[in-house]
């Protein structure tokens, strides 16, 4: 194909031209969008397209390549089946900030210079927001407002960035940036997107937000945001080694609270968090397998999460909570459900047959190659965390444990087909791991299955199994929330709510009556002065200056007689006088 | 949903699964140690049963930790932010 579409576009039309259709025309559209982008993805050719000049900078839409494609592959299916799981949401704004945002991650990913970039990713910001505010209730709009304040310090983080390294290149071409020639500018950039990718220490505003989303808008979230961000920095920063080490680190991190947290959805946001953290080290090991990696498994997670998402939303949308202390023995009401969820827990553990197993393995093992024993060791750690908390721990405690007395139905179908396509996908991804590897952007040598990785990754998650259930009581969810690094920011807005309640209010309200006291007979004394000045000075030279006319006017009056004779008279009279005062003056 | 009962007919042969489940975790130990060292670089390839150890004791240590700092001082109210 010549022409290039970007794909975006079907989405921004879709999301402008949604509200004109009812009833079945509606889910109809609704459908039709992403199927339409998915073609024109797979339809699509590499090169370089709408490239234009704008303000010295050249702008460059359409930069397609295998890494952008492998995104584009991955965020036009997930914009399929968070479509299929939306379908039943009766407002259209949530259709429509879902596609703005699916339209925007596509446009960030295609974008070939920061200008481009940034606009695409403050549209994301902007459009996900409002899939959170769409739950309405009074803890959404609250975390909405600290997801978007924390993105538009990240934005500006990537702003500042942006424009010195446009001071410093004189460009804003983005590209592969060495970590030797990376100055302030770079890192700025670094920090801007290591945001978005949720890297501690400015990972807060992810299980804050999507926890308090609505069911559809978390499946939408947990998808694009941290990927989009996986993709610029696979793009942009390869091979820094602070990426290697803060991805592992979150790949620990996010464990750690999963395994305490109680809300399904909490949980699994913690989750993103850790998995993420493979992307991220992926990117920051930086050697060929470890990128094919990264990508690998921002593929095969984001259709997993987004299907563990589906399932933690399915019973919040039934059950009306999501809370592990609350739920327990739901196999028997919400079977496939269970099922579902089950499959994509023992893709995200990495279970043999499963999308897990062929993505995550290759950046443990790329760490393995590289000799970094220790970013291995701890990933794998990790993955104990992760089978511990989502595969063992939300499967037991949601699905079986102790009887509660709930009783739901399965959720709606559409809910139920978007949830058997993606576990359908994941398997499919785990026996033919060709099927995704082809997409990758280098070319794959690494062979999943065979006897060492298997025997390691059934050891780890069998032994994991067995611990647990020595230990199941231990894990026993509890009602508390645990603190995160977002109290920096959640309670340090208290205290300045409190200062500004108890210091600067009782400064201003002694500033007030200091002013009533001193101000304001001051205020008066000064207005009586004037008032006098007025009347006295002013009044008065205006009065005289009019008497004084009048005056004038009555004398000028008795001369004008009318008589030409007394005029020369008076004329002669004037001429001798002056005659005369010049003669006596000289 | 015949899924269900079949879950329920294994909670109800918890005993039977629990014995199978333990031959399955005997064999997977042979198994590894049966595997040839051949290219093994590093020394935590050359240990037997290496990842066996590994699972136990991280998850052990993952529970432990966890839930002792959240019991410590990271687990709060419901209602700590109002």
């Amino acid at each position: 194909m010549d022409r290039w579409i970007h794909p975006a576009i079907f989405f921004f039309i879709g999301a402008l031209i949604l509200p004109l259709f009812r009833g079945k025309a509606k889910k109809f559209v609704i459908l039709l969008i992403p199927v339409l982008s998915i073609i024109d993805v797979a339809l699509m050719m590499e090169g370089v397209y709408g490239s234009y000049s704008f303000l010295n900078a050249n702008i460059i839409f359409g930069r397609v390549d295998k890494l952008s494609l492998v995104f584009a592959w991955v965020f036009t299916i997930m914009g399929f089946l968070g479509a299929i799981y939306a379908l039943h949401v009766e407002e259209d704004g949530h259709h429509i900030a879902a596609y703005f945002y699916v339209g925007a991650s596509l446009g960030a990913i295609f974008a070939g210079d920061y200008l481009t970039l940034f606009v695409f990713w403050e549209i994301m910001a902007f459009s996900s927001v409002f899939l959170v505010w769409y739950r309405k209730e009074p803890k959404s709009i609250a975390a909405g407002y600290r997801y978007l304040l924390v993105h538009v310090f990240g934005g500006l983080c990537f702003f500042t960035g942006m424009m010195l390294y446009y001071y410093k290149t004189g460009n804003m071409v983005f590209d592969k940036i060495l970590p030797a020639n990376a100055g302030v500018a770079e890192y700025l950039i670094l920090a801007g997107f290591a945001l978005n990718a949720a890297v501690i220490p400015l990972h807060a505003w992810l299980p804050d937000a999507y926890p308090e989303a609505t069911v559809a808008g978390a499946v939408f979230m947990c998808a694009f945001t941290t990927k989009t961000a996986v993709y610029v920095l696979a793009r942009g920063f390869p091979g820094f080694e602070i990426l290697a080490i803060m991805g592992t680190a979150m790949t620990v991190y996010g464990v750690f609270y999963a395994v305490i947290e109680n809300d399904m959805r909490r949980v699994l946001a913690y989750h993103i968090v850790s998995q993420v953290g493979y992307m991220v080290a992926g990117v920051g090991i930086g050697t060929e397998m470890a990128l094919n990696g990264a990508c690998a498994h921002a593929f095969a997670h984001i259709l997993y999460k987004a299907l563990l998402f589906m399932g933690a939303g399915s019973v919040l949308y039934m059950v009306g909570t999501a809370k592990l202390s609350k739920l327990g023995g739901l196999y028997k009401y919400m079977p496939l459900t269970m099922i579902f969820y089950v499959v994509g827990a023992i893709s995200i553990s990495g279970f043999p047959l499963f999308s897990g197993f062929v993505s995550k393995s290759m950046i443990v093992a790329s760490a393995h190659h590289e000799g970094r024993i220790w970013l291995m060791l701890l990933m794998n750690l990790a993955g104990i965390g992760t089978f511990l908390s989502v595969g063992l721990k939300v499967t037991y405690f949601a699905f079986f444990g102790k009887e509660s007395s709930i009783q739901p139905k399965e959720p709606p179908k559409n809910m139920l087909w978007a949830m058997g396509l993606t576990s359908a996908l994941c398997f499919l991804i785990g026996v033919y791991p060709n099927s995704l590897y082809v997409l990758l952007p280098f070319p794959v040598e690494y062979h999943p299955y065979n006897l060492h990785h298997l025997s390691e990754m059934l050891q780890i998650l069998s032994f994991t199994g067995l611990v647990f259930f020595l230990l199941v009581k231990k894990l026993a969810p509890e009602d508390k929330m645990n603190l995160d690094l977002d109290i920096f920011y959640r309670a340090g807005a208290w205290v300045f709510m409190k200062i500004d309640e108890k210091v600067i209010s009782v400064l201003d309200s002694l500033w007030g009556e200091a002013y009533r006291a001193v101000g304001l007979s001051l205020l008066f004394k000064n207005a009586r002065l004037s008032y006098g000045f007025d009347r006295k000075v002013i009044d008065g030279v205006v009065d005289g200056s009019a008497t004084a006319v009048k005056m004038v006017g009555f004398v000028v009056r008795r001369l004008q007689t009318g008589r030409v004779q007394a005029y020369i008279g008076l004329a002669l009279f004037m001429f001798f006088l002056i005659v005369w005062i010049l003669l006596v003056r000289m | 949903m015949k899924i269900v009962n079949y879950i329920d007919f294994l909670r109800r042969n918890m005993k039977g699964l629990v014995r199978v489940l333990i031959v399955y975790l005997i064999a997977l130990v042979i198994f590894d140690v049966a595997l040839s060292r051949h290219d093994a670089h590093y020394m935590i390839d050359k240990i037997y049963a290496f990842w066996t150890i590994f699972g136990i004791v991280g998850c052990f240590i993952l529970i432990k930790v966890a839930k002792g700092i959240a019991h410590l001082f990271l687990g709060k109210n419901e209602d700590f932010y109002g």
